[in-house]
């Protein structure tokens, strides 16, 4: 490698011409034994096999050292936890078998916060998607110069934390000055502020507003997701609908939405994971309450490990079971993968 | 002749269509994005307004009051910072380590390699609450609870970033690559002067993807953090919130989560195209 070939790499692509050349050029002389450029001899085992070998796991250690140590390690040792029980006293872990899992099949309380995720995620999933597609819809007519505003208006959400939406929304649900009440109120739909749903401190509320919340928080990324199923769907297809003379609900009814299905599946799974995950909303607006109102699966793992005597034995069971769920999910999302790009 | 006056008839007609999707639009959008209006112009009246009823969406009189209470009461600059160091940390390696790797499993040829891929992939599906008690042990027994260490160690590669920026080192020619090896250009070096300003856009909207993520984290930041110092902005403001119910004011409070949108909300509306392609293209948020 002499200087002047070293430089040569900074001519980058422009002179990719050159360089191709070169490449047959010296491809041919590799062919003859005795090529005058580049002598066979030097082609030791380090240089063909080794080294390239060696390369390529330098370039892949950080991502393989990290993903060693802080997910595929974790998943044993979570395992070998979730098999574990601290003793009553002292700090000691007691191996208990499958304990775990039973005491959690045969809890009530579990049993509870299977229900509280079942409808939150009912909750937050379809309504989120309903929106986002009639959103994306409406995004998609032409909009000349205001499309960015609009865009900018109902993306916004995307880049808001749990932390700053939860914050955000328990200000909204202020019993005595919050102004989803005074507005209820103003819309004839509360008769008066006292009158007006307790939100965050009754039981029959809470799960509703934090599905709110949550939903909020989604629609900016499903919004994203949808307007580019919409776009991505070729306009002959409107066109030769037009000429027949359909309707601008028929287009979107017969057209739109079978074309749109892929989209609308890949949301359908993303939406149920990340609901199955949403912890920080939860966190700031009710802490799992009142009761137990609130405590979703997630919640209850992060309660058990980290809140009063951690249990991280027991937690580590609720996580390997929530983690089945997500696995699946995430395994409907990758095998249909294919599907979806392919479909039109 | 039918066609023409049918475009005339159109004409006349999307004109009034035009006014209804854009006045729709303009209050669905207002509504959404309602609840971060609320919390700016909360943030900017006087207490006594804050808690009047009925609310008021606009302060009558404009003070910045709040945010010196805030500021005052809370570190808000140390979690600023804190926030910083590790949202700029968990980027910088998410990218560098993303862009090594990438290069590995799109360019290079080595034994193993697809089996890795395979490897690395499949770790997109494990849940964040399979692994978070085991790395939470993990980082306190190495004495890195309550450090940026412990902060950011778990987040420095990305599986998600590996395989968005192999996609994109895919689609440039591998004649280049060759070329460049022929010429005597290591790989290296043909990676970084090359591979690299070639997939500027696709880098850069990994990096927004990373940036935000890192800057909205909340669970991990909040049960290995202990002391008010290390706190990120998302944290503080969770403490913060919860001394409302002593008595604090809604108004250093809300102020305290518009400081910590801030910084999110300038990369969206100088990135915003780049986010929402990236979104788009891969269909998940990092």
């Amino acid at each position: 490698m002499t200087g002047d070939r070293k430089s040569s790499c900074w001519r980058k692509a422009g002179t990719n011409v050159i360089f191709l050349s070169e490449l047959t050029m010296s491809q041919s002389t590799l062919e003859e034994p005795l090529g005058a450029r580049q002598p066979v001899k030097t082609q030791s085992n380090w240089t063909r096999r080794i080294w390239p070998t060696l390369e390529g796991y330098l370039y892949l250690a950080p991502t393989l050292l990290g993903l060693l140590i802080f997910v595929f390690i974790p998943i044993i040792t979570s395992f070998r936890l979730s098999l574990n029980r601290i003793a009553p006293f002292g700090n000691q872990m007691r191996f208990v078998g499958l304990d775990n899992y039973v005491d959690l099949l045969t809890s009530a309380d579990y049993w509870d916060s299977v229900r509280v995720t079942l409808i939150f995620v009912l909750g937050t999933v379809p309504t989120g998607i309903a929106l986002a597609v009639a959103l994306a819809i409406l995004l998609s007519y032409p909009l000349g110069r205001m499309a960015w505003f609009y865009r900018a208006l109902i993306f916004v959400p995307v880049i808001i934390s749990s932390a700053v939406t939860g914050v955000l929304f328990r200000w909204l649900y202020h019993p005595v000055v919050g102004y989803l009440n005074y507005w209820l109120v103003q819309l004839g739909l509360a008769e008066s502020m006292q009158q007006a749903p307790n939100w965050l401190g009754s039981k029959e509320w809470a799960l509703l507003a934090v599905i709110i919340a949550t939903t909020w928080r989604q629609l900016g990324f499903n919004v994203i997701v949808a307007l580019a199923g919409v776009q991505n769907i070729d306009e002959t297809f409107y066109d030769a609908a037009k000429v027949d003379g359909a309707g601008i609900w028929q287009r979107i009814r017969h057209i739109t939405l079978p074309l749109l299905s892929p989209t609308l599946f890949f949301l359908l799974i993303i939406n149920i994971i990340y609901s199955f995950q949403a912890f920080g909303e939860i966190h700031i607006l009710t802490q799992g309450g009142p009761g137990r109102a609130t405590t979703t699966l997630v919640y209850n793992i992060f309660n058990t490990a980290f809140v009063g005597t951690p249990q991280r034995g027991i937690a580590s069971a609720q996580a390997y079971m929530l983690a089945i769920m997500v696995i699946l999910m995430s395994f409907i999302n990758y095998a249909t993968a294919n599907r979806r790009v392919h479909y039109q | 002749m039918a066609a023409q006056t049918d475009k005339a008839r159109r004409g006349l007609h999307i004109r009034w269509t035009d006014i209804f999707v854009n006045l729709l639009l303009l209050a669905i959008g207002l509504l959404i994005a309602l609840p971060v209006f609320i919390a700016i112009f909360t943030s900017f009246k006087l207490p006594t307004q804050i808690v009047t009823f009925p609310p008021t969406v606009f302060p009558k009189e404009w003070t910045y009051e709040n945010y010196i209470t805030a500021w005052n009461i809370n570190p808000f600059g140390r979690f600023l910072l804190n926030s910083t160091i590790q949202s700029g940390i968990i980027t910088l390696g998410q990218v560098l380590f993303s862009v090594m790797a990438a290069y590995a499993f799109a360019v290079l040829e080595f034994p193993g390699r697809n089996a890795l891929f395979y490897l690395v992939i499949g770790s997109l599906m494990i849940p964040f609450e399979l692994v978070f008690i085991p790395n939470y042990q993990l980082i306190s027994a190495l004495g890195w609870g309550d450090t940026y260490m412990g902060l950011t160690a778990p987040f420095l590669v990305s599986a998600f970033g590996v395989f968005l920026l192999r996609q994109f080192f895919l689609t440039v020619p591998k004649d280049f690559h060759d070329a460049a090896r022929i010429d005597g250009c290591g790989n290296w070096r043909y990676l970084w002067t090359v591979l690299v300003p070639l997939s500027k856009g696709s880098i850069g909207a990994f990096a927004i993807f990373a940036f935000l993520s890192a800057w909205n984290q909340y669970l991990w930041p909040l049960i290995i953090t202990s002391s008010v110092d290390m706190r990120t902005l998302q944290i503080g403001i969770r403490y913060f919130m919860s001394t409302l119910d002593r008595g604090a004011d809604w108004g250093p409070v809300m102020a305290g989560a518009v400081i910590a949108i801030l910084p999110a909300l300038a990369v969206f509306l100088i990135a915003q195209k780049q986010l929402v392609r990236g979104i788009a293209m891969t269909g998940l948020k990092g």
